[in-house]
């Protein structure tokens, strides 16, 4: 079918070579990280050699010892969870709500819905900050979970799937008499499922990731989540960086294993995203 | 015909209801966390407000005037528009390059495996990120950078401490933490354009620069337009690696308005006047988003 020249052999081989060297330096700065967590304390200070010249896991040991790890692991579990299952679901109904129905005021409320999405975070904190500090929430994981319980985004990427599903299958539901929530949750949430564990990943990723918003509300050591917690313990190791990243490990090592078990899904999600 | 017509009613009002339960407290969230805030902040602008300050005087546009007057609001104005300035365009190019060439691998495993590699900066908590970059551009002899330059015989650099190469550094680590998201869209984008065009374009003898120009470049014009949008105005609000790498030093030289923003507001509880600032931040992302809507538009009637 093709008939490939011998130069454009030779730029195939060029390109990939290039590719195989970007993917390298890519990974660079983890390589960095591991090295790095792999050394001593002592080492550290006077490091001028990428490897370890002995192999210590004093780094993680500090952690567990001078850092209350768990907890911070277990804050960021508790929120992100919560977080991501509400979310999709309050997604998912909306979602199906101005897919499906009609009513008063539908297309301004979800043109108002769409343009939250334009507003910087910055706008947002101050009010968003004296609401929860009026509310009482300060130093509370709720402060976390409350406000991030909706998604325009989700709500959006929602509606997109569950336009697509014809009629027919909420006209029969009823005329078997199905309730209204029943036909949603037996009936259009299955058929929209990979749409939904791709908002259910983007959802978990970034409540896990979130740094400005619990930086404002928490300031409690025990209260953190893991990347607020990571730069907090920073400032009391900046000399012994092995600790932070032997930390930087800990902290990746879960996100890790989420991303490469649903990539798929994910790079999915992305991709639908493109198309407005 | 009665009853017909009662049952119909009947069905619709149990629509309605279920609309009205379902929504109610999803648009509750969005107007307490979101509509309420925006005007607030706005609001809030329009006052000398200090949470700790037992009055908090209406001064009108004061907060507007003064910011103008204040180097280090100025500084951090233009050190934003630097750093969107040359992060999104090296982004967008970038993102292109890698989308075109990873598109272009032909193994479907090796092209799993490159997506991979690139896109593993971009799951990590940016926090995390911004740490594992500071140690790596650290002044002394025990960060990479200055491990490299001394294997290369060369003086050590001070990365984040001279403000000659500290707002470089911090755009050499995002574009690493985020060129991840815009190869995806891109190679998404560059998989909907038919192979067809290609091999008739190759066929009548175009070469590799002109099938770019004349297929790949019009054809990704939409997505495009929307990686750039998307990716100018995340930049605007760009924060965690300013307020970890350097704190906006040194000497202010990557202040931008987001750290200088929170600074204001939570530092030293000037929060009317980072209202202000916010305010300022929220209009320039706005007329981006129109000029964007009004491009878009103009595009589709060609």
């Amino acid at each position: 079918m093709n008939i490939r020249t011998r130069s454009s052999q030779i730029w195939y081989f060029l390109m990939f070579g290039f590719l195989l060297l970007s993917s390298f330096i890519m990974l660079v700065p983890y390589l960095w990280m591991v090295l790095s967590s792999l050394k001593g304390n002592l080492e550290i200070i006077r490091s001028t050699d990428l490897l370890p010249h002995k192999v210590t896991f004093e780094g993680y040991k500090t952690v567990f010892q001078d850092a209350p790890f768990m907890h911070w692991l277990w804050n960021s579990i508790v929120t992100s969870t919560a977080i991501t299952i509400v979310t999709v679901f309050t997604s998912a109904l909306a979602g199906y709500i101005f897919a499906k129905f009609r009513f008063r005021g539908k297309q301004v409320l979800f043109i108002v819905i769409l343009a939250t999405m334009m507003i910087p975070t910055q706008i947002l904190m101050i009010p968003s900050y004296l609401i929860i500090f009026k509310l009482g929430l300060i130093n509370n994981l709720l402060a976390l979970i409350i406000p991030s319980l909706i998604s325009a985004f989700g709500i959006f990427l929602a509606r997109q799937a569950i336009d697509e599903l014809p009629y027919d299958l909420m006209e029969s539901a009823r005329m078997d008499g199905a309730g209204e929530f029943y036909t949603f949750l037996r009936i259009i949430l299955p058929l929209v499922r990979p749409m939904l564990s791709a908002l259910a990943i983007f959802t978990f990723m970034a409540a896990w990731n979130n740094y400005v918003w619990p930086l404002i509300v928490l300031n409690d050591t025990e209260k953190m989540t893991l990347p607020l917690a990571l730069v907090f313990f920073n400032g009391a190791h900046v000399r012994n960086f092995n600790i932070i990243m032997s930390a930087s490990v800990l902290v990746m090592i879960p996100v890790l294993v989420v991303f490469l078990i649903f990539q798929k899904q994910f790079i999915k999600g992305l991709s639908m995203t493109g198309f407005k | 015909m009665g009853p017909w017509r009662g049952d119909r009613l009947s069905q619709h009002t149990k629509e309605l209801r279920f609309v009205i339960y379902s929504l109610t407290p999803i648009l509750l969230l969005f107007l307490v966390f979101l509509i309420i805030p925006i005007f607030w902040g706005i609001q809030l602008s329009f006052f000398q407000y200090d949470p700790l300050a037992s009055s908090s005087p209406l001064i009108w546009f004061d907060n507007y005037v003064r910011m103008w007057k204040d180097p280090i609001f100025v500084k951090s104005f233009l050190n934003t528009f630097k750093y969107v300035f040359i992060a999104v365009p090296a982004n967008i190019v970038i993102t292109l390059a890698f989308a075109g060439m990873i598109s272009r691998v032909r193994s479907a495993r090796w092209r799993n495996f490159f997506r991979t590699c690139f896109f593993l900066p971009a799951i990590a908590p940016l926090s995390a990120s911004a740490l594992i970059w500071s140690t790596m551009l650290r002044s002394g002899g025990d960060g990479l950078f200055n491990m490299l330059l001394d294997k290369m015989g060369q003086a050590k650099v001070g990365w984040l401490t001279d403000g000659n190469t500290a707002m470089i550094s911090i755009i050499l680590m995002t574009l690493w933490a985020d060129i991840a998201y815009n190869i995806i869209i891109f190679m998404a984008g560059l998989d909907a354009i038919p192979k067809l065009f290609y091999e008739a374009a190759e066929i009548d003898g175009a070469n590799a620069f002109q099938r770019f120009r004349h297929i790949t470049l019009p054809l990704l014009q939409r997505t495009t337009l929307f990686v750039f949008t998307m990716t100018v105005i995340s930049y605007f609000q760009m924060f965690p690696q300013f307020q970890i790498m350097t704190r906006g030093g040194p000497k202010n030289e990557t202040l931008v308005m987001a750290l200088n923003i929170y600074n204001n507001a939570f530092s030293y509880s000037r929060m009317g006047y980072a209202s202000a600032m916010a305010t300022v931040l929220l209009i320039i992302i706005l007329v981006i988003s129109l000029i964007q809507i009004r491009v878009g538009r103009t595009q589709w009637e060609y």
